[in-house]
């Protein structure tokens, strides 16, 4: 127990860490573009002293390295932008104010949170469950036509370009057959079965993009474990093809697909930019994209720190998992 | 790749003769693999003799044909995109720069990227991988705050500053080789650290290690034979992957700058016109999708006939 | 009689109350143009289609035309009314007329209509007028169009009302009466009072960031709901009174805008137009390959509409660099430039891209005079190209030349059209495509020596030559955010400028604008390339969609829905 505690007091200890280096990062790239975000509030003829007012305004008259540890600094004690009648304040936790969006970043990130969540887990799903199922029947009849079949289908899925993909299934779903509405987002609080409605083909879409990887590293993990000992004597024993299978064999594939999607998940959830934008959901991979293209430095930092957390996140339950799916991998 | 591994660089034997003769015995067998190595050194074959192959139709993927397009829609006049015993695969809409001859030349930069940025991904990724997971520790720590900071940077900002920063005496291909190999091999280390975290535990591992073998051995002998088949299967995904981010860090600004054709930019290009001129995404995006069903298919062929327990059960 | 010319007609002898029982009267009519004529009539809701995500509503941070977004909700002093086969023209909107000029055109007198209301009740006066004005000078609102904030006397240094208190050359004699004192005569004065900024705001108001999401309303629309980047609601504002304005109908009753829509997707939902579709518009252009799927299908024609002219597209050389500092290089690039390739790369063909161009002032400007200082076939001429390089000491042509390009917009397939045209003189260019932002920045920026030459393309603010020459040639405008990106600086057209901007009446002012475009395209700082037309795409449903010859967008103030 006195260990379990440790191992996960040393972890969430990396996690801050690694997430502190990331924000750092983050920020130290940003500078390194030659853009300039007071440009984007300089407003039109931009004079000279019109930027420096709006530099000022949004504290990028600072040096970088103390605009870095102001932005930390307001995660604990909030943050008050200009002075008077029209400051602006941001109270604790303060990750941000995006001044292209008017409203804080947390704001921002809670509003769009919902969206990407539903998006990547529903997808996550899907293409888990098709993922394994295919690549092990794959396995079970390898070289035969159902292996061919189903290694060339998800294939087609990760060789075709997000894009081309939900655009093809707008045209084909909503429009051609006119089945699924083709944008648009309905909370899951207003309506459970118009919110599955309207995601029903951003799921497949992103699900078709991404079982390939699963179905091919689960068949190619299931053909390993076919051939291990503990198989061939469990089959040597008599037991039920459908026991070895499931109860032995499937145990084992599925530790390196639980990486692979720890990972895909954790950076999904950071925003799935293409079908979110295709499908016209507002996430935080959109909020991500505008905040890249309106320079809007406090925005890019919170975003990106929220992805992080995700993954970061995500990995650590894996770390985790690593323990119960096999014990011999638990971290000594 | 091993050699990476041994410290002082002492000397490590070639792979056993026996294997490699294995696996060639294994591959014959594979009409699958057969067939995609042989569409591999077809496009291999294209990529090199792509100034050979555009002089034998006698066009080059730089002029502009604007004479060439239907005037009401600017996409290449006549059937099928303009296909003609002049252009093969028929002209670019807007532009009216012969198809084949950037498709030709497309597989060099796709190929080069695409391969190179997977080698050096999976090098990293396996090295550090293996090694975190083999020896624990402070470098399996080190190695996994890395890889977690990585795969958690955001890396679309990253790509435009490097794209904007980077001096333009570097050149370019290097350049995106580096950056899509920096991004790729955290998810490869992941994988492989897992795997070899389950393998130091097993028996024949551990057995290895008491009669004395040094790391690089476990490795070679022990380690590796059971990473082959992750291994290759993220390789095989890798690389259409990476051709596929080529094309979108070309719209980024740190792509190969046109007008060198490339693959990815021509199916990104193409897919606005899928309705009109299904021809433009045609080729290209066949191109695309034979090269890498075959690398998979080999991938497959590969993992079999490298893997001594399933090609036992042969 | 056309509405439209009915209301130029009385905008410019300012008839005004008649015009407006008119209007209310012929609230049906018909759109004319196209093979289907959308007849519409009052009531029902608009839906606009939007790619981007966000939208200022606040009149400080504004930076759209007169004629889109923020005009539903914003009135002005001026407004302005388009119509698709003559120039745009400035009309009175919340003034009586549009402005009386003292003599040496440095001070400006506006009356304002009686007894009109903003939404929350407020009396429009010149109070709320100048409060509007002052707001916008605060740090927290900056971002709108900002003419006036270095026009109006002591701007430059005035910090807006919170801070700096009041702002003396805005003076406000009577409730009805507002004058503005400015640093320099100023002959565009009544373009410059159209702009966002010149709307009213209730005096306290609008001192929180806040503003921009329920602005207190003066036009047809006030905003009812507002979802971040997902959506935006207009309902009709009960105090405005259509008998009063001359630019808007105010026909829809609610007016629903969706953000962040992919632009493939729009054009196929208003092709379709299924449902509420067919009552929408896309507010972004749309692209070659949707013009080409458009043009095969004879029904689709009916709900694409082209501007007849638009943004001047023009190939900046950097006259501060290398070979691009002599003339007659400059001189070779005018004749080695393919429009007509040009113009297939920005739309298939040049109906709809947009005629050649070889003036700076644009099409549908008062005072633009048609002519070509380098006559050459629209494909270019080669031969000369290369006779002018050799004079000018490179008779093997020149290499690597740095042509940074935005990848926004099409603009690096439009790039390689000019660079296998240069190609063919032998000029090469060396292509780097770049972030939006990051090329702004390296174009904008204060480094001369930051590139060789660059693609760019530029959209008048207001209808006036001035707007057309000023931001592009003036020497104030290099670096700094400025779009001189030639780097052009000669103090004979600096002069030109300055006396021309001071000149309030437009006729003699037309002269003197394009007397300078002639003199700067003596030094080909630039290479006119087209005046891109814009195509836009409109629901089944929507009519009196009317893009003017000036500016190349659809006039949102007019929009109609059938029944």
């Amino acid at each position: 127990m006195n260990r379990t505690l440790r191992f996960v007091g040393v972890r969430l200890a990396g996690m801050i860490a690694v997430l502190l280096v990331v924000s750092f990062g983050t920020f130290a790239v940003f500078y390194l573009l030659p853009t300039d975000p007071a440009l984007m509030s300089c407003g039109k003829p931009c004079t000279p002293e019109n930027l420096a007012v709006a530099r000022e305004f949004m504290g990028f008259d600072k040096p970088w390295i103390q605009q870095y540890f102001d932005f930390l600094g307001a995660i604990f004690t909030g943050r008050t932008f200009g002075t008077g009648a029209t400051a602006i304040v941001c109270p604790a936790p303060c990750f941000g104010y995006s001044f292209q969006q008017n409203e804080s970043v947390l704001a921002l990130i809670g509003d769009r949170l919902p969206v990407t969540v539903s998006l990547a887990v529903g997808a996550a799903v899907i293409w888990l469950v098709a993922g394994i199922a295919a690549g092990v029947a794959s396995a079970l009849r390898r070289g035969r036509f159902t292996d061919r079949a189903a290694m060339t289908v998800t294939l087609a899925g990760v060789s075709a370009p997000a894009y081309l993909v939900g655009l093809l299934g707008i045209l084909l779903f909503g429009f051609t057959l006119d089945v699924v509405p083709v944008s648009g987002y309905v909370p899951l609080a207003q309506s459970p079965v118009d919110w599955a409605w309207h995601l029903v083909l951003p799921w497949l879409v992103l699900a078709f993009i991404n079982a390939a990887v699963y179905a091919r590293l689960s068949r190619g993990q299931m053909l390993e474990v076919l051939g291990e000992d503990f198989i061939r004597t469990a089959r040597a024993a008599g037991l039920p093809e459908r026991t070895v299978i499931g109860k032995y064999a499937l145990r084992n594939v599925l530790l390196p697909v639980v990486t692979v999607f720890a990972i895909d998940l954790g950076t999904l959830l950071g925003g799935a930019v293409i079908t979110e934008r295709v499908f016209a959901l507002p996430g935080l991979g959109g909020l991500l994209v505008d905040a890249v293209h309106q320079v809007d430095l406090p925005l890019l930092m919170g975003v990106s720190l929220f992805a992080a957390f995700f993954v970061v996140l995500a990995n650590f339950v894996v770390d985790v998992l690593y323990g119960v799916l096999d014990p011999r991998a638990r971290v000594s | 790749m091993s050699d990476l591994l041994s410290p002082g660089g002492a000397p490590v034997p070639p792979a056993a003769p026996a294997a490699s003769r294995g696996l060639w015995r294994a591959l014959r067998r594979d009409r699958w693999a057969q067939a995609s190595a042989l569409v591999i050194v077809l496009v291999i074959i294209a990529a090199l003799a792509a100034p050979l192959l555009a002089l034998a139709e006698g066009q080059d993927p730089y002029t502009y044909h604007t004479e060439l397009l239907d005037p009401a829609n600017g996409t290449g006049a006549g059937t099928l995109g303009g296909i003609s015993g002049r252009h093969w695969f028929g002209v670019e809409p807007l532009t009216g720069r012969d198809l084949f001859a950037i498709v030709v030349y497309g597989a060099r930069t796709s190929f080069l990227i695409g391969l190179a940025a997977t080698v050096v991904a999976i090098v990293a990724g396996v090295l550090l991988g293996a090694s975190a997971g083999y020896t624990g520790g402070w470098w399996d720590t080190v190695v996994s705050r890395v890889t977690d900071v990585l795969l958690g940077f955001p890396q679309l900002i990253f790509m435009i500053a490097v794209g904007a920063v980077a001096p333009a005496a570097i050149p370019r291909p290097l350049l995106l080789i580096a950056v899509i190999g920096l991004f790729g091999w955290p998810r490869i280390a992941r994988v492989v650290r897992a795997q070899t975290l389950s393998l130091r535990g097993r028996d024949f591992v551990r057995a290895a290690r008491a009669l004395g073998a040094g790391g690089v051995h476990v490795f070679r002998r022990e380690l590796l034979p059971n990473l082959w088949a992750p291994i290759i299967v993220l390789t095989t995904v890798t690389i259409p992957a990476n051709i596929g981010l080529e094309a979108a860090l070309s719209f980024l600004g740190v792509g190969i700058p046109p007008p060198t054709p490339s693959w990815g930019r021509s199916i990104s290009d193409a897919i606005n016109w899928v309705q009109t001129d299904p021809m433009f995404l045609i080729f290209p995006g066949a191109a695309l999708f034979l090269a890498t069903l075959a690398f998979n298919m080999l991938g497959d062929g590969l993992r079999d006939a490298l893997d001594p327990k399933t090609a036992v059960r042969r | 009689m056309d509405r439209r010319d009915f209301l130029k007609a009385v905008g410019l002898t300012a008839g005004v109350s008649g015009a407006g029982a008119l209007l209310a009267a012929c609230n049906a009519n018909e759109q004319s143009g196209g093979a289907g004529t959308v007849t519409v009539s009052s009531g029902g809701t608009l839906y606009v289609l939007y790619d981007v995500t966000s939208q200022r509503l606040d009149p400080a941070k504004s930076s759209s035309l007169a004629i889109t977004t923020s005009g539903l909700i914003h009135r002005r002093l001026t407004a302005w009314t388009t119509s698709a086969d003559a120039p745009a023209t400035v009309v009175p909107d919340l003034a009586t007329d549009t402005g009386r000029a003292s003599a040496d055109g440095k001070t400006w007198t506006y009356t304002l209509k009686p007894g009109l209301k903003m939404s929350d009740g407020t009396p429009i006066t010149s109070a709320e007028i100048k409060y509007g004005i002052e707001r916008s000078f605060d740090a927290a609102f900056s971002g709108g169009l900002g003419y006036h904030k270095t026009l109006l006397d002591g701007g430059s240094s005035y910090t807006g009302p919170f801070k700096g208190g009041d702002l003396a050359s805005i003076e406000t004699p009577d409730p009805q009466t507002i004058v503005f004192h400015l640093a320099r005569p100023y002959g565009d004065w009544p373009w410059i009072v159209s702009m966002p900024a010149f709307a009213p705001v209730p005096k306290g108001k609008g001192t929180d960031a806040n503003y921009d999401s329920s602005p207190i309303a003066s036009g047809p629309y006030q905003v009812a709901s507002l979802t971040k980047g997902v959506e935006i609601r207009l309902t009709r504002n009960p105090n405005w009174d259509a008998k009063t304005d001359l630019a808007r109908t105010g026909l829809p009753d609610e007016i629903v805008y969706q953000l962040g829509q992919d632009s493939g997707v729009i054009a196929q939902r208003l092709l379709a137009s299924s449902g509420n579709d067919a009552f929408g518009f896309g507010a972004s252009f749309v692209n070659p390959a949707q013009l080409a799927q458009i043009r095969t299908s004879p029904a689709a024609k009916n709900q694409l509409v082209t501007s007849k002219s638009g943004a001047l597209a023009y190939l900046a050389l950097n006259v501060r660099r290398g070979p691009l500092a002599n003339l007659k290089v400059r001189q070779a690039f005018q004749y080695a430039i393919d429009k007509t390739a040009f113009q297939i790369a920005t739309a298939g063909n040049a109906d709809l891209a947009g005629p050649v161009a070889s003036t700076l002032i644009t099409q549908g400007i008062t005072g633009r005079e048609e002519f070509d200082l380098y006559p050459a076939p629209p494909n270019g001429d080669v031969a000369k190209a290369k006779q002018l390089l050799a004079e000018a000491g490179f008779p093997n042509g020149i290499e690597n030349l740095d042509f940074p390009v935005s990848t926004a917009n099409n603009r690096a397939d439009l790039a390689q059209a000019l660079q296998a045209a240069l190609q063919r003189a032998g000029i090469q260019t060396k292509l780097r495509p770049l972030d939006d932002d990051a090329w702004t920045a390296i174009a904008t920026g204060n480094d001369d020596n930051a590139y060789d030459l660059t693609l760019s393309s530029w959209q008048p603010d207001f209808p006036s030559a001035n707007s057309n020459i000023q931001p592009l040639f003036g020497t104030s405008e290099i670096g700094n955010g400025g779009y001189n990106l030639s780097r052009y600086s000669v103090p004979e057209v600096d002069a030109l400028i300055t006396q021309a901007q001071g000149t309030v009446d437009p006729a003699a002012a037309g002269k003197l604008w394009a007397q300078a475009d002639r003199r700067i395209l003596q030094d080909a700082p630039v290479v006119p390339l087209i005046y891109t037309r814009n195509s836009f795409l409109h629901g089944s449903k929507v009519g009196d969609f009317v893009i003017g010859e000036f500016p190349a967008y659809p006039n949102y103030l007019q929009l109609g829905l059938a029944k």
